[in-house]
């Protein structure tokens, strides 16, 4: 009988985790790197409604989960820091955080700890690790495009990029890290086509008014769906009243 | 009893389902490439009414209404620009197959990802199939040739939920595929909420009709056989 009610409930719903994916993209337009997000909605089960016997089918409701992200290149801004660098093509920086786990990121703009060595912003260690001589100014650090690290025409090392067989699988982890799982494959080198590029950033692939546009048809769609409910609600309230 | 207040009240229960696969449809609104279901309803079978008294024959009446086999309007929808590699559109007829692990099942949903073997796959993971029932290989930068994308013809599909469609495909189909697009939902929000209206409506005359009938029955259950002025 209420079966309708509950179709559009679970409409509600995955419209609701679809606002989720367009307000953490829109909070994210600034973030370096950030890729948006990618929400896949599908149908659910169908069963037998109405009369006893007949073949009159009706459906469960929509539901929402993200996929994966959109790996478009994000815009690339030049900032004149000899320690930003944005990666141009697929792949990421591989990084190892404060508990020893490796991590990959997008996000490009470097510094120096302590020791010399090159971090992210985060704080997680660049693998493998590339220490600046100290007392090296950092307008003296040169990284090619190729990700050798050079300083004063010594050379340091090379930033390792790596990409997954299926980044849409990553586990994204916060503070612009993802992680390789099962599902996403294991961490390989990425190819020539990939290259860095210092002195700049790559901004957030988020297209504000597109987001803007998805947000408006969200809302209505879950405006409708609400409306649904308040017919069948309507209805309810009619077939009470039979006996009156 | 009364005939009417069983052939309203089946009214009733045909305008509850229908308000059921409206809901759905509404629900899925943003599911891309979904199909609106249709329910006929139609009469059921008539019978012929005759004479208490005579045995003559009066005329016939229906007895109330059935509903018919619930039909998909698989009437191909518009499609939307995403620009995303990995969504794919079929303009015109026909379906996208993937392999399930209850064998091969159709979709109209092109929003696709890669596998961790490479492999195009749909949200849910299964394996999407070429023309000749092959997984299809996810080039770099995340490029696949629209053309090698499978486009089956496939006449007698079946909805079965999770985007996907069971059936025996017959061949390609003359639609075309395209990527960095998605089709659009084919549930028409205005379309539908009209028809919700009017559902509502005739499940409400229902009621009424109901409401009368009772009304005589009532009557004829008390009043007939009182007796006047005493």
């Amino acid at each position: 009988m209420l079966d309708g009610m509950y179709a559009a409930a679970a409409g509600m719903n995955a419209e609701q985790q679809q606002l989720g994916a367009i307000s953490n993209d829109l909070a994210n337009a600034s973030t370096t790197g950030y890729k948006s997000e990618r929400v896949g909605f599908r149908d659910l089960l169908y069963s037998q409604v109405g009369q006893a016997g007949t073949s009159t089918e009706a459906g469960a409701g929509a539901a929402a989960e993200v996929l994966g992200r959109d790996h478009a290149q994000g815009a690339i801004h030049e900032t004149g820091n000899p320690l930003d660098l944005a990666i141009q093509g697929e792949g990421f920086l591989s990084v190892k955080r404060a508990n020893g786990s490796l991590a990959l990121t997008r996000d490009g703009s470097l510094q120096l700890d302590a020791r010399g060595r090159l971090t992210t912003a985060g704080g997680e260690l660049v693998q493998p690790p590339i220490t600046v001589p100290r007392g090296t100014p950092s307008s003296a650090v040169s990284i090619a495009s190729d990700g050798t690290v050079t300083a004063a025409g010594r050379r340091l090392g090379r930033l390792q990029l790596l990409t997954v067989a299926a980044p849409d699988r990553l586990r994204a982890e916060g503070s612009n890290l993802f992680v390789a799982t099962a599902d996403s494959g294991a961490p390989r080198a990425v190819g020539a086509a990939t290259t860095v590029r210092q002195g700049a950033l790559e901004t957030s692939n988020v297209d504000v008014a597109h987001e803007m546009v998805q947000m408006i048809d969200t809302q209505r769609s879950y405006q409708l769906q609400s409306s649904a409910i308040q017919t069948e609600n309507q209805m309810s309230s009619i077939a009470n009243e039979l006996r009156s | 009893m009364d005939a009417g207040l069983f052939i309203a009240a089946s009214g009733m229960v045909a305008e509850q389902a229908r308000q059921d696969q409206l809901s759905n449809d509404l629900a899925n609104a943003s599911t891309p490439g979904f199909k609106p279901d249709e329910t006929p309803q139609r009469s059921f079978g008539e019978v012929l009414l005759s004479n208490t008294s005579s045995g003559g024959p009066v005329g016939s009446i229906a007895t109330g209404v059935s509903l018919g086999q619930t039909h998909t309007d698989l009437t191909p929808a518009g499609m939307q620009t995403t620009e995303h590699p990995l969504d794919f559109g079929i303009v015109g007829q026909g379906f996208f197959a993937v392999r399930t692990p209850q064998g091969v099942r159709y979709t109209r949903n092109g929003q696709f990802t890669v596998s961790a073997q490479g492999l195009l796959t749909d949200g849910a993971g299964h394996d999407v199939l070429d023309q000749a029932g092959r997984t299809i290989k996810v080039g770099a930068r995340e490029t696949v040739p629209p053309s090698t994308l499978g486009v089956f013809n496939v006449p007698n599909a079946a909805k079965q939920g999770e985007n996907l469609y069971s059936g025996t495909p017959a061949g390609r189909a003359s639609g075309v595929v395209r990527s960095g697009v998605l089709e659009e939902s084919g549930a028409s929000p205005a379309k539908v909420m009209v028809e919700m209206i009017g559902s509502l409506r005739s499940f409400q005359s229902g009621q009424q009709a109901i409401q009368a009938i009772d009304q005589t029955l009532g009557e004829a259950a008390t009043q007939v056989g009182s007796v006047s002025g005493s």
